[in-house]
């Protein structure tokens, strides 16, 4: 069984480096691909003359074969020495390490309430009777029409004029005042992604209910409630737990309209002023760790997986 | 209809009168309709019948298992208590002391993410509120009976980690540990190889009769019904038409349908069979040729072990003369399907020379020219009826797809050629306009045998191709490929695990077993008299009249590993 | 075990007037709404009544009147006409990248599923690979690089798309081929292709369907969001997403409408892609197959 499990942990990590790593190359060479000489992109939409240009010549190491300016970028990003953006002219790691803790913090909020409200609404959308179902799918049918910044808009309408009981805009201050911020901001992000997950729930359960070995259960004598808990719901985790993993890393990126619909100070406000301002270097450190995040998710999600039904963990070979 | 039984003091199950209708698209539909069954304690009932008979419906209605909408009447009078009018509390307490069910195929049935032990020992502590470690040792006991030997081992691991049979053995385990006095058998057997179905099956009847337990088993096989149950309750369209006692089925069965069925179903008998095909004319080149065929498999049995190979056939060789009838026998696992998929291209062989009317194909990539070539000597038909046509294709599309194709008849004469081939299978041109799901399942083999010979072979390769019809179904195919083969002489390879089919139609049989060729010859010298031990348990284990399951009981289920 | 039933034949009638009747209201309605926003996006230069980027001063945040149907925005420019032309934008963007991506898609699902073996993995990793990068990360990327407008998030958009197509199809496709119909198909000796482009992608089409559908759907809340940030179109474009974001600003004031409307179209016309899809999907009893 153990053999079984390090093969398989093995095999998870092993992929994940080697994304990382292709990724991580793929944002690089974003640098190449993009139009105009390496340089000018890096001066981003500041128009450097000569001088500057040959500054950053040296200091990016332009003139180094490409792989090896990729090692170097890559050992930067481990430790923590990311370069400097001539766009905003401080240290690409300050400008992070400024922010990060807020977008973290929304991530986690936003994800709570997927996890939370949306299995609890698909649950019960399964069990429960014609009128909680009809209800909990209207409901789930226009939140996942609702994007972030629609949803941002709507609360904005509502409580600013009228309700006051969320601030809108700012990050706020002290761990209360944040989440006081980021209330708001975290149902934007999170509503369409818990409609998602409300409905795939719904529809796993569903399955779950008319499984066969359900039947078994029954023809036993077991308690309804016994059977719900032991045999559908553990049997409906694992497809549940993979779309919550899916949706929690896609929150990552979400975070650039949250934060910028209601001016939170964050990695994902950042993202979108960097590109505005064409600043690769910035964009591409936190698309390499929103990149990073999604898939690290991803393997834990697995890996949870993988404990629930260990039929996971064998390897699918033939010839 | 006739009823045997009486109440009495030691009636065990009493339906009276059992009337089901489910919900469907248009509107409810009455399943199943005045059915009667009395079963005294220790007796056992044999339900028999085809799909769509309702015998299925009617074991769930005895414990009240039927779909959300189900609409039941009659009365059902389970050890005192009336079934259908008992309240929740009271039907679970019924479902988990007096009555088990055994389904058919355990491994949808048992939850796969939890332990086997936990499986077993579930009811028994949660609605008989035993205490666990009771339960655990009640529950050893019972696998040891049922031949689980290392009892421990096996209640830790978890359901996919056991073979099929060992599976079923399981499920009996824990229909027997409740100690009740009814069982419900819904075809348990029914996905299980023969030799496994033999020893299940006496393990189920042998524990049944040891412990005085009534029990109502549904089968499609009227033979194996025959060998474990006391009397025969024969079911057709909802109803029952006919109860027999089981001593002497054939003879003193006297209801049409009851008659049909026997005498659908082909026996091992050689005296009863059909002289099939034409007398032997081994000088003539045989039309198929298999020399040392191979095929071998790369798997990582584990993670963590190397690769290894797995042989999944092993030089095999054979010969099929114009016009003859060659089956190959085995239980899944055999090889024999393999050998068929190499013999028409779908599988690459490892080794080996397949020579088809003179023409040797190797295990070179061949070009579309060459097996369009091919596919004019050598068809095949699959056992799925239901996926083998393409859904969106009508049958006369799917027929002229053949014929364009290859271009061996002149276009004119192309749809009068598909209008021939319609006919010859015993469809109509109503059938030729019909897609796929308007067809049953006989009707749509009908057009995959049409489909097959609408390239002119030589060989007709036929995979399985009745495992899954129903007995008079399979019945009508039969003759009709048995007519096939007199009116354009191909030859036929009959690929099947079905004795009393293939001694029916075949002249000479192969039987493999785990990729080899353990015996082979004309079918009545090999099934009067096999030589080798394998052949001589594969016939054993056929259901038959007076025949009864017998138990290996020196072969103790040891380390079967994974499935 | 199969059971015997008749056959029956029945009777072809017009296949739209058959795919209407067997319609839900709700969903006739949501087909109407979705019509009614299409047409409005092709002859938006034939109905809406003002021009939608000329600033009228005199107009700005006028209420609801003759003229101004829906009322006009911060500049004075009619909202209506705004909404009329944003459909244009709105809808034409992710048309862009459904009709990009369902062929690189279909065919890489095809490539896999058939060849089976090393094409498989390759395809397979690759897949895996690009599915790391979330759409909206793939689209900001590319305007850091490119510079905003239409194209870059687009194109960045149906590259993202395609792996998650290529996935799904590509699970229904080897599902579809491992069917025995194929097999008898391959030993009849027909070609790839044909079986390919005759049996396969038929049988395929509705999952086909359905998975651009979702595509459009989610594209179109992509690139509005792109838009919102102003990394797509420019205002003084007429775009859904420009329009939020640019009457937000105006919503603390106490003038919600111009972000509201646009959101809510937005909001209206993915509801509706999504209704129908749906309602498809459960047609061609496709809801196993994970979305």
């Amino acid at each position: 069984m153990t053999l079984a499990w390090a093969g398989f942990l093995g095999r998870k990590v092993g992929v994940l480096v080697v994304t990382l790593l292709i990724a991580s190359l793929a944002i690089f060479l974003c640098l190449y691909l993009a139009p105009g000489d390496p340089a000018t992109v890096i001066a981003g939409g500041t128009k450097p003359n000569p001088a500057v240009l040959a500054h950053i010549r040296l200091e990016y190491h332009l003139d180094d074969p490409w792989w090896q300016q990729y090692l170097r970028w890559l050992k930067g990003v481990v430790t923590g020495d990311m370069g400097t953006s001539f766009v905003y002219h401080t240290s690409v790691a300050s400008l992070l390490r400024a922010r990060a803790f807020s977008t973290a913090l929304l991530v986690m909020y936003a994800g709570a309430i997927i996890v939370g409200v949306g299995v609890a609404a698909g649950v019960m959308s399964s069990l429960r009777g014609r009128f909680a179902r009809t209800i909990i799918n209207v409901a789930t049918t226009i939140a996942m029409g609702a994007p972030t910044f629609v949803v941002a808009v709507v609360l904005i309408t509502i409580f600013s004029t009228g309700l006051s009981w969320f601030p809108i805009y700012g990050s706020g201050s002290g761990l209360l005042g944040r989440l006081d911020h980021l209330t708001l901001p975290a149902i934007a992000l999170s509503l369409s992604f818990l409609a998602y997950v409300a409905s795939i729930t719904r529809a796993a359960v569903d399955e779950e209910k008319s499984a066969e070995h359900v039947d078994t259960a029954r023809s036993r004598g077991l308690r309804e409630r016994l059977i719900t808990r032991r045999h559908v719901l553990r049997n409906a985790a694992a497809p549940i737990l993979t779309v919550s993993g899916i949706s929690v890393a896609g929150l990552f990126s979400g975070t650039a309209v949250a934060e910028q619909a209601f001016g939170v100070q964050g990695l994902g406000s950042l993202l979108v002023d960097a590109a505005a301002k064409k600043d690769l270097a910035v964009v591409q450190m936190i698309s390499l760790l929103m990149v990073a995040a999604f898939v690290i998710v991803n393997v834990l999600v697995d890996t949870i997986n993988a404990v629930l039904d260990p039929r996971l963990t064998m390897e699918r070979g033939r010839a | 209809m006739n009823t045997t039984g009486s109440v009495t003091a030691t009636t065990i199950l009493e339906v009276r009168d059992l009337g089901v209708r489910l919900p469907t698209g248009e509107g409810p539909r009455q399943i199943i309709d005045g059915v009667d069954i009395s079963l005294a304690q220790g007796e056992a009932l044999g339900l028999v019948g085809e799909s769509g008979s309702g015998k299925s419906t009617t074991l769930r209605s005895i414990v009240r298992l039927l779909p959300k909408g189900a609409e039941i009447d009659g009365r059902v009078t389970l050890a005192g208590a009336d079934v259908l009018t008992l309240p929740d509390p009271a039907l679970r307490r019924l479902r988990g002391t007096e009555v088990a069910v055994v389904f058919q195929d355990p491994r949808v049935h048992i939850n796969p993410l939890r332990s086997v032990g936990d499986f077993l020992i579930e009811n028994l502590v949660d609605v008989q509120q035993r205490p666990r470690r009771e339960a655990e040792s009640t529950v050893r006991d019972i696998l040891r009976s049922v031949g689980i030997s290392d009892a421990d081992r096996r209640m830790r691991q978890r359901p996919y980690e056991l073979s099929g049979g060992l599976l079923q053995r399981v499920m009996i385990a824990a229909a027997l540990a409740t100690g009740p006095k009814l069982i419900l058998a819904d075809e348990p057997t029914t996905a299980l190889d023969v030799t496994t179905q033999e020893e299940v099956m006496a393990i189920l009847d042998e524990e049944r009769r040891a412990r005085g337990l009534a029990m109502l088993f549904i089968s499609h096989d009227l033979d194996l019904a025959d060998a474990v149950c006391d009397r025969i309750a024969v079911m057709k369209d909802g109803t029952i038409v006919e109860e027999l006692g089981a001593e002497g089925l054939r003879q003193h069965a006297t209801h049409d349908y009851t008659r049909a069925l026997i005498a659908a179903r082909p026996t091992l008998d050689p005296a009863h069979t059909v002289p099939a095909g034409q007398p032997d004319s081994s000088t003539d080149e045989p039309v198929l040729s298999v020399r040392d065929l191979r095929k071998v498999y790369r798997v990582r049995p584990t993670t963590g072990r190397a690769r290894e190979d797995f042989v999944a056939v092993e030089g095999i060789s054979f010969d099929l003369r114009p016009g003859g009838s060659l089956a190959v026998v085995g239980e899944s696992g055999s090889g024999k399907s393999t050998t068929a998929g190499m013999i028409v291209g779908l599988t690459r062989p490892t080794g080996g020379q397949v020579v088809i009317g003179g023409e040797s194909y190797a295990n070179t990539r061949l070009g579309a020219k060459q097996r369009r070539a091919r596919g004019r000597k050598v068809q095949m038909v699959f056992q799925d009826p239901y996926s083998s046509l393409d859904r969106r294709q009508t049958v006369r599309d799917c027929l002229r797809e053949v014929l364009d194709v290859h271009g061996h008849v002149p276009v004119a004469q192309r749809d009068d050629r598909v209008d021939e081939l319609i006919a010859q299978v015993g469809l109509t041109s109503t059938h030729a306009r019909s897609l796929p799901r308007h067809l049953s399942g006989g009707q749509r083999q009908r057009v995959a045998i049409a489909r097959a010979l609408a390239a002119d072979p030589s060989v007709l390769i036929l995979d399985e191709a009745l495992s899954a019809l129903d007995v008079s179904v399979q019945a009508q195919v039969i003759d009709l490929l048995v007519r096939i083969r007199e009116e354009t002489g191909v030859a036929l390879l009959f690929i099947s695990h079905d004795l009393p089919v293939v001694a029916h139609i075949s002249d000479e049989v192969l039987v493999m077993h785990r990729g080899l060729v353990v015996e082979s010859g004309p079918v009545h010298e090999v099934l009067r008299e096999p030589r080798e031990d394998y052949t001589r348990e594969l016939i054993d284990s056929v259901p038959r009249e007076g025949w009864t399951p017998r138990r290996r009981s020196s072969r103790l289920a040891t380390n079967q590993g994974v499935s | 075990m199969t059971e015997l039933s008749k056959v029956a034949v029945r009777k072809r009638q017009p296949l739209l007037l058959r795919r209407f009747a067997t319609m839900t209201p709700l969903i006739r309605i949501a087909s109407a709404v979705l019509l009614l926003i299409v047409l409005a996006a092709v002859l938006a230069p034939l109905i809406a009544p003002h021009d939608p980027t000329t600033p009228n001063a005199l107009d700005s945040f006028g209420g609801p009147s003759g003229s101004h149907l829906l009322g006009a925005d911060a500049s004075g420019r009619d909202l209506l006409s705004r909404l009329i032309y944003g459909a244009r934008l709105s809808l034409a963007g992710p048309a862009v990248v459904v009709l990009l991506m369902v062929p690189v898609g279909v065919l890489l699902a095809l490539l896999a599923a058939w060849r089976g073996g090393i094409t498989d993995g390759v395809i397979s990793r690759v897949i895996d690979i690009l599915f790391a990068f979330p759409g909206l990360i793939l689209a900001i990327v590319a305007v850091a690089m490119f510079g905003a407008g239409f194209w870059a998030p687009v194109i960045a958009l149906t590259v993202s798309y395609v792996p998650v197509l290529a996935r799904v199809l590509r699970s229904v496709a080897l599902k579809e081929r491992n069917l025995p119909y194929v097999a008898a198909l391959q030993v009849q000796g027909v070609s790839a292709i044909r079986i390919a482009v005759r049996h396969l992608i038929p049988n395929l089409l509705p999952m086909i369907t359905v998975q651009a559908g979702v595509a459009f759907g989610y594209a179109m809340l992509d690139l509005a969001a792109i838009s919102y940030l102003g990394l797509g179109l420019q205002p003084p474009t007429a775009d859904w997403g420009v329009m939020v974001s640019e009457g937000q600003s105006s919503v603390i004031e106490g003038f919600p409408q111009e972000s509201l409307y646009a959101a809510v179209m937005v909001l209206v016309t993915v509801v509706c892609i999504n209704l129908i899809g749906g309602w498809f999907a459960e047609r061609h009893d496709i809801s196993e197959a994970d979305l």
